[in-house]
């Protein structure tokens, strides 16, 4: 690791800039060092004083206790801590008027423990999610690729150090090292000019840092749901607070109204059941390669309408692969898949057998040796991204390269250099009988081309021509235009007389001829895409998504994959194109006739941000090329100023602020450095472009299924609430008591709202449109609606049935109930009469009460039951999405059951519980 | 409720309340909201009547003579007129309007018992002065007819009858109560078995009937607690069983549970005495969780001055 220079930015650059200028004498003299001595131990004690130590500053984490009060007073909480405090005051009033109440108490400890409880499995679930995270970066292998600047500008290529000022940027000029940054090859020594935040890594972190945390989709929504239930909670509470105070209740039993009004308003189990909902799938998504470090990230990828993904590595294989080839005037393609064991072009030229023997010998790269039983696509390479991909071809086309290069021992070698632009070596042929030395070249085309004077066609030598040399124009810029880097090919036979066995070969006096070779052919190499992309895009068109991509590639070549993956269709044409088509300058093209566009970074860094908004709006398929990381910041800005929600992939420490910004950052997990995957959301484990589309489908199911799961737990809140406003205004026995409701909120409801996260997906999933933030909110009109006035009243129509049955069953007939409530309640009042004439004591008529209670809890599990079956689905018939699909919700139902089944029967002697066995 | 249009701007509300341009009220149209109204008319109109049918079936299967199930209400409890908050009775004998409200409560609850009350033969019956066997008057329901009842003469009750002194001992601080099992549909009280009884008891033991005695709760109110007299029928503490089993309110809509008045003859005045009463029967239970099942307690805290 470099220690690095200062910072970036405008304001700073020129101080910088005043360094990269500075002779080394006077840097000496800027930083009291010397270049031989270093600074003395005094001094740099001083100022390791005055800078602290060389190292980021992390960021500032929430103390663990506030995180975890946070959990236990956010959301309903703080209305179950009011009932709680009601419940206790009431107690304490009641405590000291008379004897024994101690039912209040109860039910105070019971919402404390509730709140408690619910805030402790949050947290634990949150902190879960974290460890998840921070395992996972000690398990991924750092490997970093030799490469210098990637973590800081995602060139993958190294770049070269020397002592000379060649740029005003210090990102450009080369005598400048970065911390954070490797070394590949060679020595060099350096003076430090900036340590720890100070560094380019470190503004880029702190800017990262400084990018607010935006709240996800998931939290707005939630947060919107609490505050309409605790809305609802609320003034149905006090509303009835105030018909009971006006009906001439006491104040202290309508405070016992209002708490049991907000419990059995507050779907108490729900936030548990929403986490726990999350975390599940977050687990499901780590399978398929997804590791979700936010909870709430996994729903915002389902709402994700644009995706802005890197080409490199996400979209293609990362690896520089043969795509054609071109020999005897004839373009041939190969394949370009993961796992090729074949080529299936046609091999049968004499002219393919001398190119295949010049691309296996005229190549430095070689395998590490122990792979032989990988298949060839995988094993690890010594050498450049292009050898790589010309060895793994011949060795897949010819078998082992390794030994036809012994059979053609090598006697001489000039390795490619950026003047010359060639490679070449000289090689003993395998044949006996011929004694001549093969001479081999490969190069940029054009250069190659030069040094030629003949071209094989079809195993013969012929004169090059303008006709051909006509050809080979054409041929080179058709592959040039498919965005692919073209090497040309050539050899020659040294004449045995003048070029004897014996013949030393002198490299730098190049004492054998390097013209009127024999040109031989072309290969084009490409980072082909993925296999699994193209599909991938597919899906995300369908689903409503637009897929951008964002790239450093020239714009030829990110052009070129974007057309084969189908980021930009094949019908669809850029400004440029129609220009061509039409034969008309750039600027007499109607803009809106083209809907792809391809964006240089040059361009972009020029445009105000109006324009690259009508950009975004006006073209449905976008690739911005050559641009740097910090255009990606903009073009995230440019996308959620369009309202829409933007999941932003990423490798490099520049892309943390973008990452930072976007509603979702995903960050490479093979390629991704450290700085990336803590600024991102989430981490692609196998770098993969499909993985995300996966990740979609997961967040809309969670969507759909909080939506479901909400549906399901609001459903019985009316009827848990209706009881107490019928209770308040007809003073019937009161039909379902506090502590029931929380059995039926926390108990039996828990685990079926929690099996609906299992819920499969439905047809329609990914062919709807990605959801609107501001309309296609979690609870909406329709869903409140339906749950509460139409199945709500349902099941509370039923649960009544269940209740006045009871009560009829027993000897008070539904006439006898109406109005009773003060009579019934008085514990003097020990001769109760019933509707048969017999009388009742105060205890048998609490007991025939808590038979009512579990009644009616039965009866709303036993709905909620149907209820369950009913939320199974919501667009696809029950048949469609069928019954037995999801196991899980048939572990609910029994588990509702069974639970219902051990309270009633169970527990029916515990009298703080109120349950009692039904017969 | 807002279809998302309202939530532009908060100014806009009043727009949202009523729309002139659209004439739309609250984010919809007349013809809308009275779609809207007569879905749920219909829709709710249809699930109440789904609710009375269900509740009026339900009502077929039961019977109006006698509650399909008695597990709740069994075995009964055992009561006290008059009938007071926190069962303690409290008065001062000298002062009439300290006791008043406990002397109404026994006219009122007594005015049932009268003599002038029982003469209508079609509904009562004599069953005699001393306890005999149960009167089983035939099937549960009103194919003969209503049941006749047997008569409980006030004056059974001597000092506590209210008919001799108004106040029923209270302005002597000699408190009377009268003490009911309570009725329970044909219920029929097992006289209890002779040894578990306590002897005050057995002095005037009579096979069909469910004496009633009344001790101090507490071992140390025993000396406070004085003379305790029963008034019952025919002289016996007690309730005959002729009066069981009860056919309900239908069929014996007067009917007259029987009483045996208590009273204290000889209390300690300004201390509380927790007196706790029992009726004994072999079906008859008590429970430590319903302090009313077959045995009451009561406060009496008589004041001097």
């Amino acid at each position: 690791m470099f220690p690095d220079p200062g910072s970036l930015g405008n304001k700073n650059s020129s101080s910088l800039m005043l360094c990269s200028l500075l002779s080394t004498s006077e840097l000496e003299m800027k930083y009291g060092t010397s270049i031989d001595k270093g600074l003395s131990s005094a001094r740099a004690a001083e100022i390791l004083a005055r800078d602290g130590p060389n190292a980021l500053t992390p960021p500032k984490a929430t103390p663990e206790i506030v995180k975890f009060l946070k959990q236990m007073i956010g959301g309903f909480s703080i209305l179950l801590w009011i009932g709680a405090g009601f419940s206790w005051i009431s107690f304490g009033i009641h405590n000291y008027k008379e004897a024994s109440r101690s039912h209040q108490l109860y039910l105070g400890v019971v919402l404390a423990l509730v709140v408690i409880l619910t805030g402790i499995f949050a947290y634990y679930q949150e902190a879960k999610s974290t460890n998840i995270m921070a395992s996972f970066s000690k398990m991924i292998p750092q490997v970093r690729a030799t490469v210098d600047n990637s973590s800081l500008t995602g060139e993958s290529e190294p770049q070269s150090r020397s002592c000379d000022f060649t740029h005003e940027n210090p990102l450009e000029t080369r005598n400048i090292a970065f911390y954070s940054t490797t070394c590949v090859e060679g020595t060099a020594t350096g003076i430090v000019i900036n340590t720890g935040d100070r560094t380019i890594i470190g503004r880029i972190a702190s800017l990262a840092s400084g990018v607010g945390n935006e709240k996800t989709p998931i939290a707005i929504e939630i947060e919107h749901f609490v505050y309409l239930v605790a809305g609802v909670a609320i003034s149905i509470g006090v509303l009835f607070f105030i018909i009971s105070v006006s009906m001439r209740y006491k104040i202290l039993d309508s405070i016992i109204f209002l708490i049991g009004i907000i419990v059995a308003n507050v779907p108490e189990g729900l936030l548990a059941t929403v986490t726990v909902s999350l975390s599940l799938t977050a687990k499901r998504m780590a399978k398929k390669n997804c590791l979700v470090k936010n909870l709430e990230a996994v729903e915002t990828l389902g709402s994700t309408s644009i995706i802005c993904s890197d080409k490199t590595g996400t979209l293609t294989q990362n690896r520089m692969t043969v795509a054609h080839l071109w020999f005897d005037n004839q373009i041939y393609s190969a394949d370009t898949s993961e796992d090729q064991t074949t080529q299936p072009f046609d091999q049968s030229s004499p002219t393919w057998t001398a190119l295949s023997k010049i691309v296996t010998l005229c190549n430095r790269a070689e395998f590490r040796p122990g792979q032989e039983n990988l298949p060839i696509m995988k094993r690890v390479v010594v050498g450049d991204a292009s050898e790589t991909a010309l060895l793994k071809f011949s060795e897949v086309i010819l078998g082992d390269v390794m030994s036809i290069r012994a059979q053609n021992r090598k006697v001489a070698e000039i390795p490619f250099n950026s003047t010359n632009k060639f490679q070449l070596s000289i090689h003993e042929t395998d044949d006996p009988q011929d004694k001549r030395f093969l001479l081999v070249m490969k190069g940029a085309p054009e250069r190659i081309l030069e040094r030629c004077s003949t071209i094989m066609i079809n195993g013969k030598e012929e004169p090059l021509d303008s006709e051909k040399a006509e050809a080979f124009q054409t041929a080179y810029m058709e592959l040039g235009g498919m965005g692919e880097r073209v090497l040309g090919f050539c050899h020659l036979y040294l004449p045995e007389n003048e070029f004897p066995e014996t013949f030393q070969f002198d490299t730098d006096s190049m004492n054998f001829p390097t013209s009127n070779l024999c040109f031989v052919g072309l290969l084009s190499m490409i980072d082909p895409p993925r296999s699994t992309v193209p599909d991938a895009v597919s899906k995300c068109r369908s689903a409503g998504i637009k897929v951008i991509m964002v790239t450093g590639d020239h714009p030829i070549t990110a052009k070129a994959i974007a057309k084969s993956v189908g980021i930009i269709s094949a019908t669809s044409e850029t400004v440029e194109d129609i220009a061509k088509r039409l034969n008309i300058p750039v600027e007499q093209v109607n803009r809106r006739e083209a809907t792809a566009a391809v964006v240089n970074g040059m361009e972009l860094k020029d445009m105000s941000s109006e324009q690259l908004d009508e950009i975004l709006r006006n073209h449905t398929e976008i690739v911005f090329a050559r641009t740097s990381p910090q255009q990606k910041l903009i073009i995230v800005e440019g996308c959620q100023r369009q309202g829409a929600v933007v999941a932003v992939t990423g490798d490099g420490v520049n892309d943390s602020p973008a990452l930072k910004k976007a509603d979702i950052g995903i960050a490479m997990g093979i390629a991704g450095s450290d700085a990336a995957k803590n600024a991102a959301d989430m981490v692609l484990l196998d770098d993969n472009f499909a993985s995300i589309v996966t990740g979609v489908e997961e967040g809309r199911l969670i969507f759909d299924n909080l939506k479901k799961t909400i549906a399901y737990t609001l459903t019985k809140n009316i009827a848990e609430l209706c009881p107490f406003l019928i209770y308040i205004i007809a003073s019937i026995p009161m039909p379902i008591g506090t502590i029931t409701i929380l059995f039926i909120d926390l108990g039996t409801d828990i685990i079926p709202s929690v099996a609906l996260a299992y819920e499969k997906a439905e047809s329609d999933i990914m062919n709807r449109r990605p959801r609107n933030k501001r309309r296609d909110r979690l609870v909406n009109q329709q869903l409140a609606v339906y749950s509460y006035l139409q199945i709500g009243i349902m099941q509370s129509v039923g649960a009544f049935v269940t209740y006045f049955t009871v009560y009829a069953e027993q000897g008070f007939l539904p006439s006898t109930l109406l109005g009773v409530r003060v009579n019934w309640e008085n514990n003097a009042i020990n001769d109760f009469e019933d509707s048969y004439g017999q009388q009742w004591t105060h205890y048998q008529r609490m007991y025939l009460q808590w038979t009512g209670y579990t009644a009616f809890f039965v009866s709303i599990t036993i709905q909620q039951v149907a209820d369950l079956i009913i939320r199974k689905t919501r667009r696809n018939s029950i048949f469609r999405q069928g019954l037995f699909r999801n196991k899980v919700i048939w572990v609910g139902i029994f588990s509702q059951i069974g639970i219902a089944l051990i309270l009633t029967y169970g527990l029916g002697h515990v009298t703080a519980l109120n349950f009692t066995p039904l017969r | 409720m807002a279809r998302g249009k309202a939530k532009d701007g908060d100014g806009n509300w009043k727009k949202f309340i009523w729309n002139s341009e659209k004439k739309e009220l609250l984010g919809r149209t007349g013809g809308s909201w009275f779609k809207i109204l007569l879905f749920y008319v219909i829709f709710y109109g249809c699930l109440a009547g789904i609710f009375i049918g269900t509740i009026q079936v339900m009502l077929l299967t039961v019977s109006e003579f006698e509650p399909k199930y008695q597990d709740r209400v069994a075995p009964p409890g055992l009561t006290q007129v008059p009938q007071v908050q926190k069962t303690e009775i409290s008065f001062t004998a000298s002062d009439p309007r300290s006791y008043e409200p406990y002397v109404r409560n026994l006219d009122n609850f007594l005015r049932d018992y009268s003599d002038e009350q029982q003469t209508e033969n079609i509904v009562f019956q004599d069953c005699g002065d001393t306890p005999t066997e149960y009167k089983e008057r035939g099937p549960y329901n009103d194919g003969q007819g209503q049941k006749k009842v047997c008569k409980f003469k006030r004056e059974w009750l001597d000092n506590c009858s209210g008919l001799n002194d108004p106040t029923y001992g209270y302005k002597d601080g000699k408190p009377c109560i009268l003490v009911k099992l309570n009725r329970i549909i044909g219920f029929k009280p097992q006289a209890p078995a002779n040894e578990s009884l306590p002897p005050e008891i057995m002095a005037k033991y009579n096979p069909n009937l469910i004496p009633v005695h009344c001790v101090a709760k507490r071992e140390e109110d025993a000396d406070k607690i004085g003379t305790v007299e029963y008034f019952g029928m025919g002289g016996y503490p007690g309730f005959g069983l002729q009066y069981y089993p009860y056919y309900g309110k239908l069929l014996q809509p007067r009917y007259l549970q029987p009483l045996v008045a208590v009273q204290f003859t000889n209390l300690t005045y300004d201390v509380e005495v927790r007196v706790e009463c029992r009726a004994y029967g072999q079906n008859i239970v008590y429970s430590d969780k319903d302090r009313f099942q077959g045995r009451f307690d009561i406060k009496f805290d008589i004041k001097s001055s």
